[in-house]
């Protein structure tokens, strides 16, 4: 099978500062691939440069087996079907949380209203917010506002999921009702791309794992294996201090 | 050991001596200085009968006494808030009772020439007919501002540096160049160009390059306040630059903006007073017509208690809203 996702060579600079030096990677349908590494040391840039949030410098990027940085390919379009999830959330705080979740369907899908609110109802009540549905994101809590975000991202009916440390912003009493839902998607079969600090959730959700360190992937295996059978000094270092 | 454990934190603690202030801020020591003040002003020596520089040290003393008894109380954060109100209300009439007693100014000519009250009844309907040209003017010019200046910080905000440089350069120009500078070129050197303005057209032309350029930097610090994460999560939701910015940018931004375009609005209905060197008959302009055919000046105090009267409850209006997009703290 193709992989969803692939990324050859991928190089960003921003000015002086060479982020990524040469990342390639495969992503298949359905699997849940998460990236570690100490901070600087390109993760998120890495999900940011795929869906072009940061136009890499050199390297290409494929998505379904198209290239996007073709000239006939609509980005809003490649974006549309990527859902992505920040760590500063990122709600719009002059909507409601159903309005949130509404606009983009509205707005980029061109379903009608009704239909949209339909479908984002029944999303908030997935991530069991329903009776919050006519809140400002101001009133809500942080892991309240991530699972809207995750609500909103999920609205538009996305092949692939980016988490960008969802859950580095949150209280630690707050962090678990992320996860749950992070964790029911990766278990209907989302492609889901994860930074995260959180080793215990990736050992339990995720299908493989990639340590990345100074812009290159140094390591990459099954949780079993990097957590537990680590080959570089620089990835036991690394692990030896978030576990 | 309790009672010289705390003794002697008593002695590390206890001041060497209670500050003057303290005594002199007790009510019963203020209210007996105010009596002594107001006894000295009583018994002021006549400037007629003693020499001028006997009269001008006992006035100056009178008024420092005075000022340092009021300052002694609106610096203290004990006294309520009405006191200190009483005490700032009675500082400003006595010096102005003070001003009026000893000034030596004329005050039935000052009022035979500037507030005269026949000139002034013939004059209120030509005055409004000139406001009315001011209020027109205005209103056209903000709205061509506003248009001007959300488009040049929509354009700016896309980041093309070579496009950015242009509008650099006009806003920094068009800042530095004084409106009335604007009028005279626009009218004086133009029709050199072939180019004829009238003088409503000049004064239309030079307020909305000058405050276009104003209202662009405004509209620019406004779609700055939204965070770059709002225009990512739109992007990444797949909406396009124009929908972002119509769905997110703007309508966060205005909110903030919105006070400091109306104080940009009042600056500019002051500056078409300015107009009138280009004979725009806007109210400045009449005034100084009718300054000229009835050899008063009491016209001009019109124009200026009309300008007062239209514009401050849009400055009060202002200090409402930016309250309201505030939300902290008391605004005066």
């Amino acid at each position: 099978m193709d992989p969803i996702i692939r990324v050859e060579s991928l190089h960003k600079s921003f000015r002086d500062l060479h982020v990524l030096r040469g990342v390639s990677i495969e992503v298949n349908r359905s699997e849940v691939v998460s990236f570690i590494g100490r901070s600087g040391s390109g993760k998120s840039t890495l999900l940011r440069c795929i869906n072009r949030l940061e136009e890499p410098t050199s390297g290409e990027i494929w998505i379904d087996g198209v290239n996007i940085h073709e000239p006939y390919i609509d980005i809003n379009k490649v974006r549309a079907e990527i859902g992505m999830v920040f760590q500063s959330f990122n709600l719009f705080p002059h909507m409601t949380a159903i309005d949130n979740i509404m606009l983009a369907p509205v707005c980029v899908r061109k379903i009608s209203r009704q239909e949209a609110k339909e479908r984002g109802l029944s999303l908030l009540e997935k991530v069991g917010l329903a009776e919050k549905a006519n809140e400002y994101p101001e009133k809500l809590s942080g892991g309240q506002r991530q699972r809207v975000a995750i609500a909103r991202a999920l609205a538009m009916q996305p092949r692939i999921m980016f988490f960008d440390e969802p859950t580095s912003a949150l209280d630690p009493e707050m962090v678990g009702e992320v996860l749950d839902v992070m964790a029911q998607m990766a278990s209907e079969g989302m492609t889901m791309l994860i930074v995260s600090h959180e080793m215990g959730f990736i050992r339990e959700a995720a299908d493989r794992v990639l340590f990345l360190d100074e812009g290159k992937i140094l390591e990459e295996g099954t949780p079993d294996d990097i957590f537990n059978r680590p080959q570089f000094p620089v990835t036991r270092d690394f692990l030896g201090k978030v576990l | 050991m309790a009672t010289s454990y705390s003794s002697d934190a008593l002695q590390r603690f206890s001041r060497k001596h209670i500050p003057l202030l303290y005594y002199i801020r007790k009510p019963i020591f203020l209210l007996i200085s105010l009596a002594l003040i107001i006894v000295y002003a009583c018994f002021l020596p006549n400037p007629q009968e003693t020499s001028a520089f006997f009269f001008y040290l006992n006035l100056s003393v009178l008024i420092a006494v005075l000022v340092c008894w009021c300052v002694i109380i609106l610096a203290d954060w004990e006294k309520p808030e009405y006191v200190k109100m009483l005490v700032a209300f009675f500082l400003l009439s006595m010096l102005a009772l003070l001003f009026y007693r000893f000034s030596g100014a004329d005050w039935a000519r000052l009022i035979h020439f500037f507030f005269n009250f026949p000139i002034m009844k013939g004059s209120w309907h030509v005055l409004f007919r000139g406001l009315s040209t001011t209020v027109i003017l205005s209103i056209c010019s903000f709205f061509s501002c506003v248009f001007v200046g959300l488009l040049i910080a929509i354009v700016r905000s896309f980041k093309y540096h070579s496009v950015n440089l242009l509008i650099t350069m006009y806003v920094d120009i068009f800042r530095s160049i004084p409106v009335i500078v604007l009028m005279v070129v626009l009218f004086f050197v133009f029709p050199f160009l072939g180019m004829y303005l009238n003088s409503y057209l000049t004064t239309f032309t030079a307020l909305t390059l000058s405050y276009g350029a104003y209202t662009a930097e405004t509209f620019r610090a406004g779609l700055e306040t939204v965070s770059s994460g709002q225009v990512e999560a739109a992007r990444s939701l797949g909406l396009s630059r124009w929908q972002t910015l119509r769905k997110i940018t703007i309508p966060q931004a205005v909110p903030i903006v919105i006070p400091v375009l109306t104080g940009n609005m009042i600056a500019m209905m002051k500056d078409t007073a300015i107009a009138s060197i280009v004979a725009t008959p806007e109210l400045l302009k009449s005034a100084r017509e009718l300054y000229t055919a009835k050899t008063s000046p009491t016209p001009l105090i019109c124009a200026a208690i009309i300008f007062l009267a239209v514009l401050l409850p849009l400055v009060r209006l202002v200090n409402h809203m930016e309250r309201r997009v505030n939300k902290s703290g008391p605004h005066y």
